[in-house]
């Protein structure tokens, strides 16, 4: 038999005494009320008339997502705790990440003011972006913004604020940068947020890479905020778009030098200066920085978006592909047998 | 703005003054009236786009075309650079080498040259281990050319591998790296840390034999050098390198030098003390002091080491110039006393150093009693121009623990050479007759210096002809607080205070000498007028 | 008139072996050994003679005998109770008790002076150190005089020995030289194998020492350098002023011999080494270092007596080491010895001499002899 603790309502007298003084307070406030409940609008909701088509509200979800709140002191604080603890816990047991070419960024890192900088990474899993954050040097890691998808983090309340909150997640659109996301993402750039933005726009659907788009080249030439190129090596094959479970393995990161436009340099072409240098980043990653630069002074390093050709061949190549990679060296999974009864 | 260097008349308020005790400090009082610290000059502003200066230096080099032109497919290229006897402490990385080096192979592949070959240019130093390459050049350099046997350590034994270039009026022969010799275009890569460093004993020296370095390496040339960091006409060393060069230049591979210089913003937090003055140590800084020198009083000295060999120096570079190498040197030069050169005026009977952890011969390694003496008397004691800060017959009192340690991997001739060479002589004249020969050819020493990481035999020898110079300017040496028979076995005198060690040197100056105290981190050239 | 008597007491032996392991030379305070007086000995043949001891010197084998340290070998070897003492310079006394020549003993009792006939092979050819019989005929055993309980020893006033056992010490000879006669006999044997190349003498006590100065004394054909280890300055002085070419401290020795015989090292071995490497300490230590340093095909000769030793001998095997003892000498040792003495005027090396009845200081000074400057310490019965 279960004993409850001893408690004021242990007697059934004090229970009746408490509904008592319940009833008593609902009954004065029903009372109070009383007047209102007899008024109709403009106290109470109007009603429609027919025929009449009430315009929706604008939503709160998506792009117009407000997450300034996750940008507060308690929740950097907060964020912090879970970047530094299970986070960085998980990464390394999920994607035992090596991370390369810190030492580039040393300049800007020595510097008494550490300017805000946009990481731009091709993007192959939702394990990205947890590696990322986790990876980043410090002063950057603490002031980091990744750009999400709207659609997709954001298509809810609850897994919008949880987006905002662990990833510091900010709302794009990812088919038409809209105006307002721009704005606030230049004005979070020289409030001195640095930025993930995966230039590719979305994870890679095959695994291999897609075309760069413009986003971050964009925000570069408006801020003037260095974009550093990032490969990330290994996790399409830990949990790439369509796997329905993770499997452990490892990865490389590679941060690359960071770029800033050129004088007169349009959008456009900077962005193919990106794509180029995150695809020489990829060739040192799974060759040696010799060859990737070799490559890269005559313009052919591999394609981040793989060979032209469609089907099983491309499947085939990209096999080929990941075995040169960290993705080849991935620990041995236990086989799982069917379940045959 | 950085403050030149300062020389401070001790008076009866001037606080102790820090002195480097090996792997610790110790703050000593001169006496006042006649005593002076030479303060050198602040670390300089560094280059802001380091980057960008270097692609800058590339591009527009001095009395030569620019790198890029000089590139061409299917072309021999050798990359030499300084090994990690300096800078000291290591820097934090990126090294420079390594930025350099990078910028080179960009320009490299950009040109479409394939054979290319980077050679750590070490001379008889010790070769590198592995986690010092990759310090000195990156992971990603080294990832990239080691396991195809394209980066590796220059071989002064390795006598298939070396060719002789040709020889100079006065019979010295001029014999380097083959593989340097053979390329089209030779790019060096140079930290210069001291005014001695650089110009054409980069590659006279760093890829040269033993046979070729014999020739400006001995007793003779080193007694000769009056000014091992000055002018050029009073070093014996240096009038021989550059007859070298000359050989270099006519007969010899294209060269294409790159030079840098470093300010002298060697410690980090919290060892900031260390590069200020006394009377301007803040409380956290006499805290620090307090805390480091008590603790390390505890310290095992294995655990000491470790800990100062770890850190990493804040300095930058101040300057890259690039193209022909006499050019270039003299614009390296210009900057090298930019950040060092300070005037002094006279000389005084007696002067005091401090002698740190490190040498240029013990990078990651244990400061070996001859490695004392070299860094005193070959470094510290060298740091002028025109004549010596202490005059001829005076006193040169070092502070170092001095214990009779070596490190047996880094320096097994010096542990030969200390206990057989030094017992019987310490006069350079007489132990380079009677003894470096067998040394210089000893096939164990050959073995470890070839495939381990170990000096070559005969470097002790040269550590200790480093010294000549100050040996014989010098009436009389003391260590305070070294061991007393391993500083009998120097040759020198052991103190147990610097009190004592001032009686003890009233035998040769007197009883009121005249001081100079060389204040740490002494990386300056006093223009003693 | 006295004499030291060492008996057979397991439990005082016992004593002195916890006394002398904690401090050198205090198994004389607390073991088997203790003054008596002396008592009229019987000789065994009449051709015996009866000798009044000058000088005695203390060995290192009569100080392990003391620290009760030495070797359950010679148990059976020696005869209770005995008088210690074999490194003798004594008067033979005549009929009348009035002393006659002056010699030095040849301690070994060999066939000879048992009494055996024939003589084994060895004594036959004049080896009396392999002599088969050192326990048999009409003496106890005893592989000396000073082991043996019929003979009495030199540390005392008086004791027999047979004509065979005596050399006349030249008149240009003082007492002190006299007493190293035996000992520079022992090293003298020792040095007869120095064959010029590279030799190592571990260790400068009275046996280093006296070795170093047996080879120095008479080779002239010396190829490769003498390397002698010394712990005490005092040793590195006399090692020095005896001729060896390098002296130096053991952990300092495979260094020297590396550098001198060009070797090359594998771990710990070197490639090459000493051909000869002559061990005067005789402990697992310093027979360890033997083998690293010795040549491959070289030879190790023990000179200084080893006792229960505990070696890795795998180099040996492997690159064709052998290990020889080295024990006493035949007579013509004896007057190489004179020979040696001379030349290096060896009397110095006496330091001290203390009377019988000062035996603990004596023994303790002995014992400490390197650590206090000293070389050899002896008993002096000129006195009473």
């Amino acid at each position: 038999m279960k004993k409850y603790a001893p408690s004021r309502l242990h007697s059934l007298g004090q229970l009746r005494r408490v509904v008592k003084v319940g009833d008593a307070a609902s009954g004065a406030v029903r009372t109070a009320l009383r007047p209102i409940r007899a008024l109709g609008f403009p106290y109470r909701k109007p009603m429609v008339p027919k025929g009449v088509v009430v315009p929706a509200d604008p939503s709160k979800l998506g792009a117009n997502f407000e997450t300034g709140w996750a940008r507060s002191a308690g929740a950097k604080a907060a964020r912090s705790v879970v970047t530094n603890g299970p986070m960085r816990a998980f990464v390394k047991v999920v994607a035992s990440p090596q991370v390369v070419g810190l030492d580039r960024l040393a300049d800007l890192q020595r510097l008494d003011e550490t300017p805000a900088v946009i990481f731009a990474p091709n993007h192959h899993s939702h394990v990205d972006t947890p590696l990322i954050i986790t990876v980043v040097p410090e002063p950057w890691r603490s002031t980091l913004v990744v750009a999400a998808a709207a659609d997709y983090f954001f298509d809810t309340r609850v897994k919008g604020a949880l987006a905002a909150l662990t990833l510091n997640a900010f709302p794009i659109d990812r088919e038409v940068t809209s105006r307002k996301s721009s704005d606030e993402l230049r004005k979070l750039i020289d409030d001195g947020w640095s930025l993930v933005i995966y230039p590719e726009g979305g994870r890679s659907p095959d695994g291999w890479g897609q075309e760069f788009k413009g986003g971050a080249a964009y925000l570069a030439n408006r801020t003037g905020a260095a974009v550093v190129p990032v490969f990330i090596d290994g996790t399409g094959s830990i949990y790439g778009k369509g796997m329905k479970r993770l499997k452990r393995g490892t990865t490389k990161v590679v941060f690359g030098s960071p770029l800033r436009p050129i004088e007169g340099e349009s959008t456009r072409r900077f962005n193919t200066r990106i794509e180029a240098a995150v695809a020489a980043l990829g060739d040192e990653a799974l060759t040696d920085f010799w060859t990737a630069r070799k490559r890269a002074a005559q313009g052919n390093n591999p394609k981040l978006t793989g060979p032209e050709y469609n089907g099983w061949r491309r499947q085939w190549a990209l096999a080929e592909h990941r075995k040169l990679g960290r993705a080849g060296v991935r620990r041995r999974q236990n086989r799982r047998w069917p379940d045959l009864g | 703005m950085p403050r030149p260097g300062f020389v401070l008349e001790v008076d009866r308020s001037t606080p102790p003054i820090l002195f480097w005790r090996g792997e610790n400090f110790s703050l000593e009082k001169l006496p006042a009236g006649r005593s002076r610290v030479i303060y050198p000059p602040e670390p300089l502003e560094a280059l802001s786009d380091i980057d960008g200066a270097i692609r800058n230096a590339l591009l527009n080099p001095i009395d030569q075309d620019p790198l890029a032109t000089q590139l061409f497919p299917g072309m021999k290229l050798t990359i030499a650079f300084d090994d990690v006897s300096l800078p000291l402490p290591k820097m934090t990385r990126p090294d420079v080498r390594q930025r350099v080096i990078e910028a080179v192979l960009d320009t490299a592949a950009a040109a479409g040259v394939d054979d290319v070959h980077i050679i750590a240019a070490l001379g008889l130093h010790r070769r590198m281990h592995e986690y010092e390459l990759r310090h000195a050049l990156g992971d990603r350099i080294y990832d990239a050319f080691h396991t195809r046997g394209m980066l590796y350590q220059h071989d002064a034994e390795d006598h298939d591998n070396l060719t002789v270039i040709g020889t100079t009026d006065e019979g010295e022969v001029l014999e380097i790296n083959k593989r340097a010799a053979d390329s089209d275009l030779v790019v060096y890569v140079n930290i210069n840390s001291v005014a001695m460093d650089g110009g054409w004993k980069s590659i006279t020296t760093g890829l040269a034999s033993y046979r070729c370095l014999s020739f400006h390496h001995n007793p003779e040339t080193l007694q000769n050098t009056k000014s091992l960091m000055g002018h050029r006409h009073q070093s014996a060393l240096h009038t021989s390198v550059w007859r070298l060069g000359k050989v270099l230049k006519d007969h010899g591979p294209k060269i294409f030098q790159i030079e840098t210089t470093l300010n002298t913003d060697m410690f980090p937090s919290p060892f900031e003390f260390i590069n200020k003055r006394e009377w301007e140590w803040t409380a956290k800084d006499r805290a620090t002091f307090l805390g480091t020198t008590k603790s390390l009083n505890r310290t095992p000295i294995k655990l000491a080491r470790k800990i100062f060999h770890g850190i990493e120096g804040p300095h930058q570079m101040t300057s890259v110039q690039a193209g022909e190498t006499e050019a270039v040197h003299k614009i390296t030069l210009e900057h090298v006393h930019r950040q060092q050169l300070m005037e002094v005026h006279g000389q005084t009977d007696i002067l005091t150093l401090g002698i740190p952890f490190v040498s240029p011969y013990n990078p990651d390694g244990v400061m070996n009693p001859i490695l004392v003496m070299c860094m005193g008397l070959g470094y510290l004691f060298n740091m002028y121009r025109n004549k010596p800060l202490v005059r001829e017959g005076g006193v040169v009192i070092m502070t170092h623990p001095c214990y009779r340690d070596f490190n047996p991997v880094h320096h097994p001739s010096y542990i030969d050479f200390f206990e057989q060479v030094l017992s019987d002589t310490t006069d350079p004249a007489e132990m380079s007759r009677k003894w470096e020969k067998q040394y210089a050819e000893d096939e164990w020493y050959r073995h470890l210096y070839r495939t381990g990481n170990a000096y070559h035999g005969v470097h002790p020898f040269y550590a200790w002809y480093w010294g000549a110079h100050g040996l014989q300017h010098a009436g009389k040496v003391i260590i305070v607080g070294g061991d007393p028979p391993t500083v009998r076995r120097l040759g020198f005198t052991p103190a147990s205070t610097m009190d004592d060690a001032f009686e003890i040197a009233s035998d040769v100056v007197g009883r009121s000498p005249t001081i100079t105290h060389l204040h740490v981190p002494a990386l300056l050239i006093a223009d003693v007028q | 008139m006295s004499r030291l008597v060492f008996s057979r007491k397991p439990a005082r032996f016992a004593l002195a072996r916890v006394a002398g392991s904690i401090m050198p030379g205090a198994g004389a305070s607390f073991g088997p050994l203790a003054v008596e007086p002396d008592e009229l000995l019987p000789l065994p043949t009449p051709d015996w003679v009866r000798l009044r001891p000058r000088l005695a010197g203390i060995c290192g084998s009569d100080l392990a005998m003391i620290d009760g340290t030495a070797s359950a070998y010679f148990d059976p070897l020696v005869s209770y109770p005995f008088t210690p003492g074999h490194e003798v310079v004594a008067d033979v006394l005549n009929a009348d008790g009035s002393a006659g020549r002056r010699v030095a003993l040849v301690p070994v009792l060999s066939c000879v002076t048992r009494g055996i006939d024939p003589l084994c092979p060895a004594c036959a050819t004049g080896q009396i150190n392999l002599c088969e019989r050192v326990a048999f005929g009409h003496l106890e055993p005893g592989l000396q005089s000073g082991f043996c309980s019929d003979t009495g020893g030199g540390w005392s006033h008086e004791m027999i020995a047979h004509p065979s056992q005596l050399v006349d010490v030249p008149a240009d000879l003082s007492d002190e030289a006299a007493v190293l006669i035996e000992p520079t006999a022992c090293a003298a044997h020792a040095a007869a194998r120095y064959t010029g190349d590279e030799t190592v003498i571990l260790g400068a006590g009275t046996l280093g020492l006296l070795t170093l100065a047996a080879i120095t004394a008479r080779s002239t054909d010396r190829r490769g350098p003498i390397v002698v280890t010394a712990r005490y300055a005092e040793q590195k002085r006399l090692a020095k002023e005896l001729g060896a070419d390098v002296v130096c401290a053991s952990d300092e020795l495979p260094r020297w011999v590396r550098s001198a015989s060009k070797s090359l090292m594998v771990g710990d071995q070197l490639t090459c080494g000493a051909r000869h490497v002559i061990d005067c300490v005789g402990s697992t230590e310093s027979m360890q270092q033997a083998l690293q340093v010795v040549a491959p095909g070289g030879e190790v000769q023990l000179v200084g007596m080893p006792s229960n030793v505990s070696l890795e001998l795998t180099s040996l095997w492997h690159r064709e080491v052998a290990i020889r003892g080295c024990y006493a000498y035949s007579h013509a040792d004896f007057q190489t010895a004179i020979d040696i003495i001379r030349h290096h005027d060896l009397a110095r090396l006496l330091s001290a001499t203390y009377a019988l009845d000062d035996y603990t200081d004596a023994i303790a000074h002995a014992a400490s002899a390197g650590r206090r400057g000293a070389v050899k310490i002896a008993f002096d019965m000129r006195g009473k």
